[in-house]
């Protein structure tokens, strides 16, 4: 057995904790069980059309059983994935605050079987509250006559979002300092990546959606459980809905099952962790990730990107609640059609650009760094430092990101300006040159920053270049905003992410009923912003030139 | 055993180890020594695999820990500064994690637990959750852990610094039995006492850099004023002062007592001088109630390295 699984039995498998955490599970698994099933058993009362009396109906353990399963499963998502999962991120800092991560590191353990030592060995007593759950969860299954493919399908992504999260807890454990904050910092991750990511999953980047059990458990056991109980007992509408949109994931041209685009989806996730965990176990000193692993993780990012959008851009439709609101053929005036795409794009920029951020913020070398890699060539008598090395500057890699947000977008573009669904009045050029523009300058500026300065100043640099224009144009448009609606708007353009959206607003001007004034204020901060991101590059990257050739 | 060549460690700007070499023969004992912040824990760490150098050569033998850091691991054992453990372990339950992570077999595992255990006395403790025990009991527990999985090299970062005196000279007896049974020990501490009986050779370390480094003998003869004059006047008198400033080999006078007229005083010159000394000061009228010669210790030299009043020369 592995030494660290074996470690967290003993520390957290004693009798008085097997005593304790079974007892404890087994009260609380018991009384939602029995609740939830005697509450979906009993018979609802109606009211008879012909005497006008209440009656009562019949009582049904199918009903019950279905009714408590849903319940069961919420208590297992609990205990593993809320706490288990805020266990592994603080045990994990906790053991690298205190160096005992230190001894494990020096072990000649292969990383791997050290992470899978962490996440499975610190939240043994989770899982052996879990294991309270499985005879109140084998009832609801023979009882409520639930189908065993579906079941194993919800239980196979079920044990992947585990392992998901709680990996997620371990990198969160191995970067955050505190370990109370890593706990919380973790369980926040998690409750985001079921409310924020779906939240953007429905307005049409459905990948964003699949990181949770979700999606399998609304498209696989929703239906099932409505067949019997919830349409007897007259449920609303809404249900029916979410069960017939998770269904199938448009991706391109196909449709996936939304299982097998949960594992796609998760199993990514878990790459890029365990990729980040391998180099953290091998040297704590070691960005998160290598630059060619930069490379490929972005390049799948933007390829699910494209699947998901595809179907949006060529035929109008896209998936998710909000997204079949915003589709084109939800639209009835040329306007609304604009609006919807305008706010898609944006989504599509505001989420490459995060990427491209946080990969700045990875696999570009501080000065600490750079300073290792000068002294390294001078010792093995090397011309320059190797491009894919951890020293090497991270410009080419951010410029080879670039370039590939930008074939995204073209592919993109090119799809919509060929499709019926879509009333474009410019040209490819022109709808894709000031974006381009707009992502490289950005890119170059916030690579040079992160080159110069170490994390609190790259961060407050971006912070304050970023947020607080954002923050004084609110201000400003809320006291003064009809006068000022030019400074307004240049404020605005110092973030780029503001940028591309309002260049497809004076695009479309005509088509947006946009007046003229406007549209030469919006054009003027187009310009003005693109000054603001060229003087930064500029000035940013002949200041780290001459601090390297120093 | 032990090589480090040109080590620099840089954090952002702060340089923390500039260009550090020194080694350590297989089966001894070499103890760095310096003020907080000198950079021996660093120097440690990065011997241990868990900093990452920004310049410069470590070997262990043959291996080297930048470059084969798995091999080096395997030939290491580490004891930090203060000795976290797993609370919630028993004591024998500790050691059996690393003998385990070692990649030994069951009954490997249990004969060098119950080596290591009988070496650091702590058999009686065995069954003991390791949150039951002193700080003291701590640290041994931690050496068996070290010990537990054989290393040939050892780095150890002030590991008597949580021990009772008892527990100290046990550690030390210890440590010394461990290097002539071939391990090759790296030991940093304060209590220069300690090291002064325990190392063959030591280094002192300042500012990130090794100021001198070799064995107590060596490093004494090597500096200039190596002999220590303590004298003890019947009263204070200026002629006493104005008599050190005219001898050409005496410097450094310090008053050690508060009440008394003692005083000890650098003298840089032969063996041969003392005599000559003692009478031309009876000849001045200084009444000389007690005149004794020591030799630098290193806690002298340590104390001149910390304030940087040290004259080595460094070849």
């Amino acid at each position: 057995m592995n030494p660290l699984i074996l470690k967290g039995i003993r520390e957290n498998l004693r009798p008085k904790h097997l005593i304790a955490a079974g007892l404890f599970s087994l009260i609380v698994c018991s009384t939602v069980y029995l609740t939830s099933y005697l509450e979906g058993s009993e018979g609802k009362y109606s009211k008879d059309p012909q005497t006008k009396e209440w009656v009562k109906g019949e009582s049904s353990p199918v009903n019950g059983a279905r009714n408590a399963f849903t319940f069961i499963l919420a208590l297992q998502g609990f205990y593993l994935m809320f706490l288990g999962t805020g266990r592994v991120a603080s045990i994990t800092a906790e053991e690298r605050e205190s160096g005992l991560l230190d001894y494990q590191r020096m072990t000649p353990m292969n990383p791997l079987s050290k992470i899978i030592g962490y996440i499975f060995g610190i939240p043994a007593r989770e899982y052996y509250m879990f294991l309270f759950t499985l005879p109140f969860l084998g009832h609801a299954i023979l009882v409520g006559k639930l189908p065993w493919g579906n079941i194993i399908q919800l239980y196979s992504v079920f044990f992947c979002s585990v392992i998901l999260y709680h990996l997620t807890a371990h990198a969160v454990g191995l970067v955050v300092p505190k370990p109370r904050a890593a706990s919380w910092v973790s369980r926040i991750v998690v409750l985001g990546l079921y409310v924020v990511l779906p939240g953007l999953g429905q307005a049409g980047i459905s990948f964003l959606s699949f990181l949770t059990i979700l999606p399998t458990y609304f498209g696989k056991i929703l239906p099932i459980i409505r067949e019997e109980g919830y349409q007897k007992r007259g449920h609303f509408d809404y249900e029916a809905r979410i069960a017939d949109f998770w269904k199938d994931v448009p991706f391109f041209d196909f449709a996936i099952s939304p299982t097998t685009f949960t594992f796609l989806m998760q199993g990514l996730l878990i790459l890029i962790l365990l990729i980040t965990g391998y180099r953290k176990w091998r040297n704590q000193a070691l960005p998160a990730l290598s630059k060619s692993s930069a490379l490929f993780i972005y390049s799948i990012f933007q390829f699910l990107l494209l699947g998901c959008l595809w179907t949006f851009f060529d035929k109008g439709e896209a998936s998710g609640l909000i997204g079949q609101e915003l589709s084109a053929n939800e639209f009835s005036g040329k306007e609304e059609k604009i609006l919807g795409l305008i706010l898609v794009i944006g989504i599509f920029f505001s989420l490459s650009f995060l990427f491209i951020l946080c990969l700045i913020n990875i696999c570009c070398p501080d000065r600490h760094l750079y300073l290792k890699g000068i002294q390294r060539i001078a010792k093995f008598n090397l011309a320059r430092i190797p491009r894919i090395a951890d020293e090497s500057s991270g410009l080419g890699l951010m410029l080879i990101l670039t370039a590939i947000t930008l074939f995204t977008y073209s592919v993109l573009i090119k799809l919509a300006l060929h499709s019926d669904a879509w009333v474009l009045n410019s040209s490819f050029l022109s709808l894709c040159l000031i974006p381009a523009g707009t992502l490289l300058l950005a890119v170059i500026y916030l690579q040079a920053s992160r080159e110069i300065w170490f994390n609190l100043g790259f961060w407050g640099f971006v912070g304050l270049l970023w947020i607080t224009p954002l923050l004084a144009s609110l201000v400003l448009g809320v006291g003064w905003g009809e006068e000022n609606v030019g400074l307004i708007l240049k404020l605005l353009a110092i973030n780029p992410l503001s940028i591309i959206p309002m260049h497809w607003m004076y695009e479309h001007a005509e088509i947006v009923k946009l007046p003229q004034e406007i549209a030469q204020n919006i054009n003027s901060a187009i310009q003005f912003g693109l000054l603001i991101a060229g003087i930064f590059a500029i000035l940013l990257q002949s200041r780290l030139y001459f601090i390297r050739k120093k | 055993m032990i090589q480090v060549q040109d080590l620099k460690i840089h954090y952002g700007d702060f340089v923390a180890v500039d260009n550090l070499s020194f080694s350590v023969k297989p089966g001894s004992v070499f103890g760095l020594i310096g003020p907080n912040g000198a950079g021996k824990t660093t120097t440690i760490k990065a011997i241990a695999t868990l900093i990452e150098p920004t310049y410069g050569e470590i070997m262990l033998g043959e291996t080297s820990v930048l470059h084969q850091p798995e091999q080096a691991r395997r030939m290491l054992g580490y004891m930090p500064d203060f000795p976290p453990v797993y609370d919630d372990l028993r004591v024998e339950e500790f050691c059996d994690l690393f003998a385990h992570a070692y990649g030994q077999s069951v009954a490997e595992r249990k004969e060098k637990v119950e080596k290591a255990l009988a070496q650091t006395e702590l058999t009686t403790k065995r069954r003991e959750l390791c949150k039951s025990l002193s700080r003291g009991m701590k640290q041994r527990a931690l050496l068996a852990k070290t010990l537990v999985h054989d290393p040939s090299v050892m780095l150890l970062d002030e590991p008597g610094a949580n021990l009772d005196p008892k527990a100290r000279i046990d550690m030390r007896k210890l440590l010394r039995k461990l290097a002539d049974q071939g391990k090759t020990i790296l030991v940093s501490s304060h209590v220069l006492t300690e090291l002064q009986d325990l190392c063959d050779e030591i280094g002192i370390m300042r500012d990130g850099k090794m100021v001198v480094s070799g064995s107590i003998e060596e490093i004494t003869q090597r500096k200039k004023s190596s002999r220590k004059l303590e004298i003890e006047l019947l009263e204070e008198s200026h002629q006493f002062t104005e008599f050190v400033e005219q001898w050409p080999t005496l410097s450094e006078l310090k008053k050690t007592h508060d009440t008394k007229a003692q005083f000890e005083i650098s003298h840089s010159g032969g063996r041969e001088e003392i005599p000559g000394i003692l009478s031309q000061m009876i000849e001045h009228g200084l009444k000389v109630t007690s005149f004794t010669t020591r030799k630098s210790k290193v806690e002298d030299l340590f104390l001149e390295i910390e304030s940087g009043s040290s004259e080595f020369d460094q070849n």
